[in-house]
């Protein structure tokens, strides 16, 4: 079924994690081989965010329990530049507006932090031009400040953008999908697809079944309650499109 | 109850010596008397008056000032100072010694620009200075510091850039020494349809002995002038400094200040613009950054005194250490000045609890027919934003110099000369290891 590599570039398991002392991960396990997409659906509230925030190492979640390794190296004592530097990277649900810094410095930043060598500003500015064609931004993105004023869905593409330039090897994306349009959603699959290809293991946390007809998902996994309640292939995001997560929730209980 | 503030090191005496040693002319030497005139009957500010209410002179000992001996004065632009980066027009050394131009481009001396020496200028030029050296925009009656750089400054400078003048690059006038007392005095001013940038610098010499400097500078922006004005204030951790501006802008001239205040230990300005005539605009900018224990307050005054005036405050810090910051702003309309917009705004960003930043807005406005806002907002880093920027590999120090150096932009976009933006960026962005004032403690 699964048809990556075969080495596991993230692996959690048994995770538990507070917000304030409330528990909200019971307990999950997830293991996303390099090269593969792995969907991650399930209700409002049920913990699909606070999983990505954790694993991106946000001071408000608490692990009480259980492990996360990604690369074969245990991450969760890493700070979250360590994780980023490590080659993790998450598309925010709700991208920060900070003003007065420019979408290139900090891009360039961000790229220099993760590099050996610090890139040129011509190379810099190569690889720039390059993905924002790729993403059909217009080249004006580049010098407004990072998310101020942005439409929704051109902060969505703001991460897409800096997830081609910075090319994680772990990419989680939080909802991308809400708020692009039809056109943004393909472009913002094509850039994930063409990552995918070098290796890229990617964890999709999606409504809807419509980005999985784009990033078609290796495994589709629902969380309910803080716990994944299933496990299945791309079928089972269009079998919760039929029937929703009432159904399920009935089912996991009876 | 006033203390008597005089003392042996200032006197009467000291002014005539001071007049003396400039070879001045009787006029000014009588203007230097009336001001001292001024200044012994003037009390000590105390805390009482609301402009010191918040701002601690216990530090000041009157009776140990003394004005400068002309032979502590050095000869050298200190490498503090970006002469090479902002490529001037003109270069100005002011010293207790008196002021020199270190270099004066082939456009600048083309235009006709004037820069003297201010005792010189006061012989040979008595029409720029006579009428205007502390006669109308700082004058001794304005207050103790006001009427003692009257009566004893030492090392002023005259810059003039004739009527219809325009010169791409900035004038340049750097104020360094390493008396114990420094007084030094700008006099600038641009002819009708002029058009120039004007930067001043404070610097000291490499030195951290406790040092006080009392400086005045009076700008004047004639009919249809462009003066863009900047003021840097780049002392040392051991400088305390007190600072007196204030810009006349006349008929439809445009006056762009900017100060930008990084160094000392404590800084007390007054930041003034005044649109005497119909038509007048000023846009007045701000940017602090202070660490360990600075202070700074920094009183601005939007003088409407004419129809049709514009102007447009933004003053902006970032405050980190135990450093505290006192923003006081008037807005002042005049009956007269009918269709007046006036914008104020105050923003601090606190990186510390042990910060404080007070914000005073005051409005005086005594005309109908006005446009009038002001705001004011302090704000600590948001965690959000540093959790934001280190998720893509910053860290947690590099994400916080961003958000600073962000903070600041709002400012420097406000300023009309690129290359004077991009130092003063350089001002704001350095290393706080590299920035004098924010080391130790
Ligand atoms: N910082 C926080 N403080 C308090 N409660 C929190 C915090 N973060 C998350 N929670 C709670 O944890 C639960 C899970 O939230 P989370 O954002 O992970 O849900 P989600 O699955 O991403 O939902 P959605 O589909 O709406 O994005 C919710 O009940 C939420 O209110
Ligand atoms: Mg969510």
């Amino acid at each position: 079924m699964h048809n990556g590599s075969g080495a596991d570039a993230l692996v959690i398991q048994d995770l538990h994690v507070s917000v304030d002392g409330m528990p909200i991960l019971k307990g999950i396990d997830l293991h996303v081989p390099k090269g593969e997409v792995h969907a991650l659906m399930g209700p409002n509230g049920s913990g699909k965010s606070t999983l990505a925030n954790t694993l991106m190492g946000h001071p408000a979640f608490e692990v009480t329990g259980g492990s996360v390794t990604f690369k074969g190296q245990d991450i969760l004592e890493l700070a979250t530049d360590e994780r980023a530097r490590l080659g993790m990277f998450m598309a925010f649900q709700y991208p920060s507006e900070i003003t007065g810094v420019r979408v290139s410095n900090f891009l360039r930043m961000a790229l220099n932090a993760q590099r050996e060598e610090e890139i040129s500003a011509m190379e810099f500015r190569r690889l720039m031009m390059e993905k924002m064609r790729l993403l059909r931004m217009d080249m004006k993105f580049a010098s407004r400040y990072l998310n101020e004023g942005f439409s929704g869905g051109e902060k969505k593409r703001n991460e897409i953008l800096q997830m081609a330039v910075l090319q994680p090897e772990l990419a989680i994306l939080d909802e991308t999908d809400s708020g692009l349009d039809i056109d943004a959603l393909r472009i913002v699959a094509d850039g994930v697809n063409t990552l995918r290809g070098a290796d890229m293991a990617t964890l999709v946390i999606t409504h809807y079944q419509r980005l999985l007809n784009y990033i078609v998902p290796d495994v589709v996994h629902v969380l309910i309650d803080g716990r994944i309640a299933r496990t299945g292939d791309k079928q089972l995001a269009l079998e919760l499109d039929e029937s929703g997560y009432e159904a399920m929730t009935a089912a996991q209980e009876a | 109850m006033a203390i008597d503030a005089r003392a042996p090191g200032l006197t009467r005496r000291a002014v005539d010596e001071v007049a003396d040693a400039g070879q001045e002319p009787d006029w000014l030497r009588a203007h230097r008397r009336a001001a001292w005139d001024v200044y012994e009957a003037t009390p000590n500010p105390e805390r009482t008056d609301e402009e010191w209410r918040r701002t601690d002179l216990r530090w000041l000992r009157w009776e140990s000032l003394t004005p400068a001996s002309p032979l502590d004065s050095l000869d050298r632009v200190p490498s503090t100072a970006p002469a090479a980066a902002l490529s001037p027009s003109v270069t100005m050394l002011i010293s207790a010694g008196g002021a020199r131009v270190i270099d004066i481009s082939p456009e600048a001396r083309a235009a006709g620009v004037v820069a003297l020496d201010l005792a010189e200028a006061a012989r040979t030029q008595p029409a720029l200075v006579r009428e205007r050296l502390s006669t109308t925009a700082v004058t001794p009656e304005q207050g103790k510091f006001q009427a003692l750089n009257a009566a004893l400054w030492q090392g002023g400078a005259l810059v003039h850039v004739p009527r219809g003048a325009v010169l791409a690059q900035p004038i340049l006038v750097v104020t360094c020494d390493d008396a114990a007392l420094r007084q030094p005095h700008l006099l600038a001013s641009l002819g009708a349809g002029a058009q120039a940038a004007i930067v001043e610098w404070w610097a000291d010499a490499e030195t951290d002995a406790p040092a006080l400097v009392n400086g005045a500078t009076e700008l004047f922006a004639d009919s249809g002038s462009h003066l863009t004005y900047t003021h840097v204030q780049g002392l040392s951790s051991g400088t305390r400094s007190i600072l007196s501006q204030r810009a006349l802008v006349r008929r439809d001239a445009t006056f762009t200040s900017t100060n930008v205040t990084v160094g000392g230990r404590f800084h007390k300005a007054r930041v003034e613009a005044s649109l005497t005539e119909p038509g007048a605009s000023a846009v007045m900018n701000g940017a602090f950054r202070l660490g360990s224990r600075q202070f700074v307050d920094h009183h601005t005054t939007q003088g409407h005194l004419a129809t049709d005036g514009t102007s447009d405050l933004l003053f902006a810090g970032v405050l980190d250490g135990r450093a505290r910051s006192v923003y006081a702003g008037t807005i002042v309309v005049d009956p007269k000045a009918q269709r007046t917009n006036a914008y104020q705004n105050n923003r601090n960003l606190l990186l510390n609890s042990g910060t404080r930043a007070d914000s005073i807005p005051r409005l005086e406005i005594m005309a109908d027919d006005v446009r009038c806002t002001h705001g004011a907002t302090t704000s600590t880093l948001e965690p959000s934003h540093l959790y934001y920027l280190c998720s893509r590999g910053l860290s947690e120090s590099q994400a916080r110099e961003l958000i600073v150096e962000g903070y600041f932009e709002a400012v420097l976009d406000r300023v009309p000369h690129e290359g004077v933006r991009d130092v003063l960026r350089g001002v704001l962005t350095a290393p706080a290891s590299t920035r004098d004032g924010a080391t130790g403690i």
